[in-house]
């Protein structure tokens, strides 16, 4: 185990950083240790943590933004910002460990994307030491701001490849009043058990019988709809979607009215839930896909390639489970079986794709399987560009070293 | 121009589509800020993406620099030639290639029009949701470069929200795709580094654009304040209330005078007016414009107008849209600035801005988009009194320097250009201004993209890269600062 430095400031941070790059050490930086298993881990012959540089930096709630240092947990500075009724509204897994630096670095996000959008939507401005030490900042701690490069967007999703993030500014949003999540189970036509909420023959023919067809005309009439949900979640056991609306109480209320008039329009039963048991629903959604064993592959698509990619994968006659934003086409898939299966299907998912409509990218997998693929999968025509931004800020690749994307 | 290279263009792109002419460069010298003009070496005018890649490659291959135009209706200079290079005009490449209702996503070429894209799937009930006020001329392709918000970004976000894939030409030629139509696609977020970038990293050939639902409700609401203080302690406390409107805008005396002498919005005279806009879910748009409402009553709000159908929505947004073209009915000149600072801060930067007024002899008009402060304080001089174009440009930067004094920035949504690239060490250190550097590198090592814009040069600014230094024109006494 290489040493891990625990640096406390942004100073300490740079000479740490400053020192390995002229001693040729290879750095590899840890936050939270959430998403360790995401990519292969670094070799490393110094760790850098970010841990000890956790601080609200500033709360200007007038302004409804906030910095942060890296190391703090997005659940940490939620609960801080919720003193003046404010969050930055990312809810991706293990918010009481993932950290913000972490979180940026993989640009992860939660059910909440739906309506809110990723870290690099809500990153206004953000500060950086690069390897040889130089501290530099991009953007601002305003919400309108296109002076110069936008370096902050540049290193979400860059899993800390290019530099070390010591603090972000996002923009925040008030803590919705009230939430309602309407559970649309789409599993059988709800009709066919003599449904009392029967209410348009003529679209219960065209929304077909299976469940799949019946999952793309819900998710289809509810992105067409105006409904303003703040999540459209897929779950595939059973194959239900929970859609959720938080606002003022009138308004989530009566909006959830209207999803259950969709729904059951096209052949689907539909409960309302709210209050703990909504809570409770919400936290075990979020352990889904992550509790039980087997790879685990994050799945982007177009939504309405999301009904025939599951159709395709119960073709397959492995045992998989699948959750995530429907609405959005960002998913998580889980895959059980021994490698050889798991690899199989996530080759022939990635087939499945023309370059720019979908990708695969394995978060969690054994070692044998991650000896059978490609982490990332295909790169696209762009790859040298990346490589050539690694090449400039990290010429000698001692910086998460083959962690950063397509092995960046 | 070498033989060579000229012999080059034409092997790629008709014979027509490249000017030479000295009066039809004319047209090409300056883009929406007119103040600064340069003669481009030629114009070319490419019919296809694969066009555009033939004429960068050639530019390579020559070691020939390269600026890319939309429509020109930049306001930083940004489209600005520079001499001896090649302007490509991308006015041609104005096809909608694919729209996708289902999946929300439409595929354009850069030359296409803003509103034409909210146009085209407007009647399946979507749209394209940044609106900058030039909406109905400028292109795709220079809301990409610039990053361009609009009235409704408060809710809604920028450009860099609304893109997600980007094909380009590199300045070496290649072509390349970024993002794609699906979200998330592994890698760096090149598409969020591109947009915004000013035309300093590429091309762009083509753009995959998210389209949103046209929203249930809208209800937008006037009112007119006595003063802006009084206006802005509405603003806060509407954001104050946890609502987050789809627009906030607010006009002084002077702009809504000139506002109303343009295109009669039949604003009230008043020292300030604002303008709060609502949409959504009717449920939650009708429960919180009753607080807006409350609100602006409360703060000393009169003359109250909510607009009654779209109609009466569409003649408030001319009169604000139509600010800038407007303050020539007030006076000859005007220089338009742009400048961002916390909302909060807004009372002490008008105060000082008021105060500069006084100081400079030359009225100042303020529009701002008052929920993100951003503010357009708009300078008046007339080009005929002596001394007064370069005064007013002064008190512009003077300006800039309250803005970043009071932690905001020196653009919001014009972009830096060449207008500003001198002004940016005043915001950035030479470590922030050397790393995004590498990201320039990495995309353009020759320096043939756009030079000269966003970054500051010593040969352009007279100075080096830091903290400010007196100008040359200072130094001379032609000019003092404020």
């Amino acid at each position: 185990m290489a040493d891990l430095l625990q640096p406390a400031s942004v100073d300490e941070v740079a000479h740490a950083l400053a020192h390995a790059s002229r001693a040729k050490l290879r750095v590899a930086v840890h936050g939270g240790g959430t998403k360790v298993g995401w990519g292969p881990p670094p070799p490393a012959d110094v760790g850098i943590s970010t841990r000890r540089l956790d601080a609200v930096v500033a709360h200007r709630y007038g302004d409804l933004t906030a910095t942060v240092q890296a190391g703090a947990t997005l659940a940490a500075v939620n609960r801080e910002l919720a003193r003046h009724g404010q969050w930055i509204p990312l809810d991706p897994p293990s918010a009481d460990r993932a950290t913000i630096g972490g979180i940026v670095a993989t640009n992860d996000a939660g059910p909440r994307r739906h309506r809110y959008g990723t870290p690099r939507d809500l990153i206004i401005g953000i500060d950086i030491v690069r390897i040889d030490g130089t501290a530099a900042k991009s953007g601002g701690i305003v919400v309108k701001n296109v002076a110069g490069y936008d370096l902050g967007r540049l290193m979400t999703g860059s899993f800390g490849s290019l530099a070390v993030i010591t603090s972000a500014t996002f923009k925040l949003y008030p803590i919705p009043a009230a939430s309602r999540t309407v559970v649309i189970d789409v599993s059988e036509d709800a009709r066919l058990k003599g449904s009392r909420h029967l209410t348009d023959t003529r679209s219960a023919s065209l929304s077909g019988e299976r469940p799949f067809d019946r999952l793309d005309a819900v998710v289809s009439s509810l992105l067409a709809s105006q409904l303003t949900p703040t999540a459209i979640e897929l779950e595939t056991k059973p194959l239900r979607l929970l859609v959720r609306f938080e606002s003022i109480e009138a308004a989530a209320t009566e909006q959830a009215r209207q999803a259950t008039r969709i729904a059951e329009s096209n052949g689907a039963g539909t409960t309302i839930v709210a209050g703990a048991d909504e809570t409770a629903l919400w936290e075990a959604h979020e352990r889904r896909a992550w509790e039980d064993d087997g790879a685990v592959i994050k799945l982007t698509l177009l939504p309405k390639d999301l009904s025939a990619t599951l159709a395709w994968l119960a073709s397959t006659g492995e045992a998989w489970e699948m959750i995530g934003r429907a609405g959005v086409g960002a998913l998580l898939l889980r895959v059980d079986g021994d490698a050889a299966a798991q690899a199989r299907v996530l080759k022939d998912l990635r087939a499945r794709f023309a370059p720019g409509r979908g990708s695969a990218v394995l978060v969690r997998g054994s070692e044998a399987l991650k000896a059978l693929v490609d982490v990332w999968g295909p790169p696209g025509d762009s790859l040298p560009l990346m490589r050539a931004v690694k090449q400039q800020f990290d010429p000698e690749g001692l910086l998460n070293p083959g962690r950063g994307p397509f092995g960046l | 121009m070498h033989a060579a290279f000229l012999a080059a263009l034409e092997r790629i792109v008709r014979r027509d589509a490249i000017l030479r002419d000295e009066t039809e460069l004319l047209a090409y010298e300056s883009d929406g800020l007119a103040r600064l003009r340069e003669r481009p070496g030629l114009v070319v005018l490419p019919n296809s993406a694969e066009e555009v890649q033939g004429v960068v490659r050639a530019c390579h291959e020559h070691g020939v620099a390269f600026v890319a135009r939309g429509h020109g209706t930049g306001l930083s200079g940004g489209a600005l030639p520079v001499p001896g290079a090649v302007l490509i005009v991308l006015t041609r490449l104005n096809r909608i290639l694919d729209v996708d209702i289902p999946n929300q996503r439409i595929t354009v070429e850069p030359g296409v029009v803003n509103l034409e894209v909210s146009r085209s799937v407007g009647a399946h009930g979507f749209y394209y949701a940044p609106d900058p006020s030039s909406q109905q001329i400028c292109s795709i392709g220079g809301n990409v470069a610039e990053n361009s918000g609009g009235a409704h970004c408060l809710k809604y976000g920028f450009t860099v929200h609304h893109v997600v894939g980007l094909e380009l030409v590199l300045p070496n030629g290649e072509m390349v795709h970024v993002g794609g139509s699906a979200v998330d696609l592994p890698g760096l977020d090149l598409v969020g580094v591109l947009v915004g970038s000013e035309g300093t990293l590429g091309v762009v050939t083509k753009a995959t654009l998210r389209l949103l639902r046209i929203p249930e409700t809208v209800r937008t609401i006037l009112a007119a304040f006595e003063s802006t203080e009084a206006a802005g302690n509405a603003v806060s406390d509407i954001i104050g209330a946890g609502i987050i409107p789809a627009a906030v805008e607010m006009m002084d005396r002077l702009t809504v005078e000139a506002a109303e002498a343009a295109v009669h919005p039949n604003f009230p005279k008043a020292e300030a007016v604002l303008i709060v806009e609502l949409d959504g879910s009717s449920a939650e748009v009708h429960e919180q414009f009753r607080v807006v409402e409350e609100i602006c009553h409360r703060r000393g709000g009169t003359d109250v107008l909510i607009a009654r159908n779209d109609e009466q929505r569409a003649r408030i947004w001319k009169g604000r849209k139509a600010a800038f073209a407007a303050m020539g009915r007030v006076s000859p000149n005007y220089y338009v600035q742009d400048g961002v600072i916390p909302r909060t801060k807004l009372p002490e930067v008008l105060r000082r801005i008021r105060e500069l007024e006084v100081r400079s002899g030359l009225r100042i008009g303020n529009v701002f988009h008052a929920g993100d402060g951003n503010l357009h304080p708009l300078v008046c001089y007339d080009e005929g009194i002596g001394g007064q174009g370069e005064l007013a440009e002064q008190v512009a930067a003077e300006i800039l320097t309250y803005c970043i004094d009071a932690g905001g920035s020196i653009t919001g949504e014009h972009g830096v250009g060449a207008d500003k690239a001198c002004q940016m060490p005043k915001m950035f250190g030479a470590a922030d201004l050397e790393t995004m550097l590498l990201v320039r590198s990495a995309f353009d090592p020759r320096g043939l993209c756009n030079p000269g814009k966003v970054f500051p040069t010593p040969r352009l600014c007279g100075e080096v890269p830091g903290p400010y230094r007196q100008h040359p024109v200072e130094r001379a006494g032609l000019a003092e600062r404020f």
